[in-house]
């Protein structure tokens, strides 16, 4: 495929090729895209008939790019006697395009410009799972505008272009005929707005003091202000500053204002395809960039509260309790074709939400929306006892009760063949991947202390604390393979070991559901030849069946679960081995230009000396984002202790000094200096 | 107005809704039938629930739904979320009270306890994935 350029504002994106058209093909992702929903898919220019080609292309900010364009084709010796510039920038909800063209002879010239114009209004999900699709809607023509709709039933999207200059305007594009002096220029600004129309004519979007994004669009372009309150790093290893940089500025990127917190910004999942809200990646990206930029969290975890499941719904996997796993706004969502509206189909995020609200306190001290969340934290608590617990043993499954459209793992590793045993087989549901009973115990804990210092509830915490022991002895007995000294990717249906070596693993450490005696053990594999690529830990050991170095979730590298892993080495003491961590995938990072990619192949480091990028759909992603921030907190050693922020750096040779000035918390700012030294674990 | 509207009406004035404690504000629904519209206020204080009828009273979001549609999502055989994005309804003012609306309605009809599932196939279950 070749290589897309984009500019965008949330979710609202423009794809293009890089003279800047968008070609409709059913494979094609190009497009202008808002509200999941795809309101252009053809754009293209041409000059007398000819396309154009890129000279140069510049993007001065990610909501703004300038193509400059000569006509013919690129292998032909360049003397134009005429060229043309593209600025073309997102705002509100809108795409705008100024052409401009340069005659650059002596004459008058005589040029027509046209632009074809289409739209296929698919569904965001049809475009990133390309399906079929067909150009489909009705056209009107008026003077000054060509109106791209679609309708179906009441649900309505309509795309107005509207020029500033005259035009020749067919239901197929516009036209314009100009004349253009010597050495002269002349130009047109094109606006694409898209709409979601209601019966009546409005947009909904505008009937929900949303403001179409402009809140957030102030809040999010004010990039420096951004900057200024994130702590300042200064360290010697250059890799790290550039990673925490690159870091800062994709985050602020991320950020969206959710349609029911419209006043707020959060974390997208990434961009540009998953522009919306998923549970797990917004409760990881914020646990990781907390000692940060702490806000976020209480719009993530206020939102999700908000949409907290409340009844049991089969198509969405809902239950009483339960914490989203997917929101969107398309048509496959409105008219019950997927499960999107939203879509519960995650066993992680309900525990993970207690995880970040205990630890959004203890950074922030903000008790009042430990208060507040207290009745959805009380019943995201009960989740686990009452909708999770499948088989009444104690442990957190999942079986998903959508058999059409539902996903079939509910965990991080969604992919349908990521559990599977070491031999390659798959096992049937319910399934009980081992994080998440590491999860479910964290959560137990957290829950407890809230329940204890917050909600004046202590007999209910002794009982979380009552259940969280008896929850880590039984982990510990059934989970453990005896042989091989690691834990089970998961129990199957019958109770059985399901004994993949995984990185799952790590995430237990992080949880702390581990017995002291059986740490070291994991660690070694962790860093063992299986799992440890030299880039970073595999999600899928070497020897596995079903190990492939190319594998979504059975060999791939992730920036974000090594972020977790290294937090879970040192809370176990494992200091030297959550720096070898940081330090690779930091190093990799550099290859992609100090933006932690999704994930990277799993090759060892000798066979490949490079990070295989894997060709991810979305970039930035917040959970990758926010991997840097993690190890940084891991290499510094930064712990809140009451009103105390406590500082214990273990930092590898190869970082020298790290200084991290003006960590925002409870405390007010507190700096953080850390020298390397050989640290014996 | 029907007797199935005056009567989901009383039983969520008496009954209260699935509203968490820390929930307040306010729903005007506005439901239309041929010969006319009925409005009906539901305010949340705290997450206890009041009701009134009549006027057309201030409220945080306006919903305007046909009675029978309206009646279809209070007994939970229509989700609310996806009918307002298909337009079978408008919503004027906060996006939240869209989301909240589950809450006040019934839970739809023949829905599982996942326990169930999980009973029905474990322990006598197909072990290869189907």
């Amino acid at each position: 495929m070749k290589k897309m350029v984009r500019i965008l504002d949330g979710n609202i994106f423009a794809l293009s090729e890089d003279n800047g058209d968008m070609a409709f093909s059913p494979t094609s992702p190009s497009g202008f895209f808002a509200f999941d929903t795809r309101f252009l898919s053809t754009w293209r220019l041409s000059l007398d008939g000819e396309r154009l080609h890129p000279l140069a292309i510049h993007e001065p900010s990610y909501y703004e790019i300038r193509f400059f364009l000569v006509p013919g084709n690129p292998t032909h010796y360049v003397d134009a006697k005429v060229s043309v510039i593209r600025d073309r920038w997102i705002s509100d909800s809108s795409f705008t395009e100024r052409l401009t063209v340069l005659n650059h002879t002596g004459e008058p010239v005589d040029y027509v410009v046209r632009l074809d114009i289409d739209s296929d209004f698919a569904p965001i999900y049809n475009v990133v799972w390309p399906h079929a699709s067909s150009l489909r809607g009705y056209r009107q023509v008026s003077d000054d505008r060509l109106r791209l709709g679609y309708q179906r039933e009441r649900f309505h999207r309509v795309t107005d272009v509207s020029t500033s200059e005259p035009a020749d305007i067919d239901d197929q594009g516009l036209t314009y005929r100009i004349r253009v002096d010597r050495q002269a220029r002349w130009s047109t600004t094109l606006n694409v707005r898209s709409m979601v129309l209601r019966p009546d004519g409005a947009d909904i979007r505008e009937q929900l003091r949303h403001g179409h994004g402009q809140v957030g669009a102030q809040l999010r372009h004010d990039l420096r202000q951004w900057l200024s309150d994130a702590p300042r790093l200064e360290c010697d290893w250059e890799p790290l500053a550039t990673t925490y940089n690159r870091g800062l500025v994709d985050l602020a990127g991320l950020r969206f204002s959710p349609l029911a917190l419209p006043h707020e910004t959060m974390l997208a999942a990434g961009l540009p395809w998953s522009a919306t809200i998923i549970g797990r990646d917004a409760i990881l990206a914020c646990y990781q960039t907390l000692p940060f930029v702490p806000r976020m969290a209480a719009t993530t975890l206020r939102l999700l509260a908000l949409d907290q499941g409340m009844v049991l719904d089969d198509f969405r996997d809902e239950e009483p309790g339960k914490m989203l796993n997917e929101f969107r706004y398309g048509e496959m969502a409105a008219f019950e074709e997927r499960p999107q509206s939203p879509y519960y189909g995650g066993a992680d995020v309900t525990p993970l939400f207690v995880v970040l609200l205990d630890e959004y306190e203890r950074w922030t001290g903000d008790a009042d929306l430990v208060r507040n969340l207290e009745d959805a934290a009380r019943a995201a608590l009960h989740w686990i006892d009452e909708y999770a617990d499948l088989r009444g043993d104690g442990y957190v499954w999942y079986q998903r009760r959508n058999e059409r459209t539902g996903a079939m793992n509910h965990c991080w590793k969604d992919s349908p063949e990521a559990i599977c045993y070491r031999d390659g087989r798959l096992p049937g549901l319910p399934r009980a991947t081992c994080e998440l009973q590491g999860y479910a115990y964290d959560a137990k804990r957290r829950g407890a202390r809230l329940a204890r210092e917050f909600w004046g509830d202590p007999a209910y915490a002794d009982r979380l604390e009552r259940q969280a022991a008896e929850l880590k002895q039984r982990f510990n007995r059934d989970f453990w393979i005896r042989d091989g000294e690691y834990f089970a990717l998961a129990l199957g249906p019958d109770g059985d070991q399901v004994d993949a070596l995984a990185s799952n693993m790590g995430h237990l450490l992080w949880s702390g559901i581990v017995e002291e005696s059986r740490a070291p053990a994991v660690a070694g594999h962790l860093l063992g030849p299986g799992l440890f690529s030299g880039w970073g830990v595999r999600t899928l050991g070497k020897g596995q069946a079903r190990y492939n170095p190319l594998g979504y979730h059975l060999g791939t590298v992730w920036p974000f679960d090594n972020s977790l892993i290294a937090a879970g080495l040192r809370r176990y003491g494992f200091v030297a081995e959550a720096g070898v961590i940081a330090e690779t995938i930091i190093d990799a990072a550099q290859h992609f230009a100090g933006r932690m990619p999704e994930s990277f192949a799993g090759y060892d480091r000798d066979l490949t000396r490079y990070p295989v990028p894997y060709p991810a759909a979305n970039s930035p992603q917040a959970s990758a984002t926010g991997a840097i921030f993690l190890l940084l907190r891991t290499l510094l050693g930064l712990e809140p202790y009451g009103e105390h922020l406590v500082v214990h750096p273990a930092i590898p040779q190869r970082f020298g000094r790290i200084e991290l000035l003006d960590i925002p918390g409870r405390w007010g700012r507190m700096d953080a200096i850390g020298n390397a030294r050989v640290t014996v674990p | 107005m029907s007797e199935s509207v005056r009567a989901f009406f009383d039983a969520l004035a008496h009954g209260g809704g699935r509203m968490l404690r820390q929930v307040s504000g306010s729903v005007r629904f506005d439901l239309v039938r041929p010969d006319g519209v009925d409005h009906w206020l539901v305010t949340i204080e705290q997450g206890r629930v009041t009701v009134s009828q009549g006027g057309v009273a201030d409220a945080d979001t306006v919903i305007r739904a046909d009675e029978p549609l309206f009646l279809r999502m209070a007994h939970g055989e229509v989700k609310p979320l996806p009918a307002w994005l298909r337009n079978d309804f408008t919503a004027d003012g906060e996006f939240r009270w869209v989301i909240m609306l589950e809450r006040l309605f019934a839970p739809p009809p023949g829905a599982r306890h996942p326990r169930a599932l999980a009973a029905r196939q474990w322990p006598a279950g197909d072990r290869e994935p189907r």
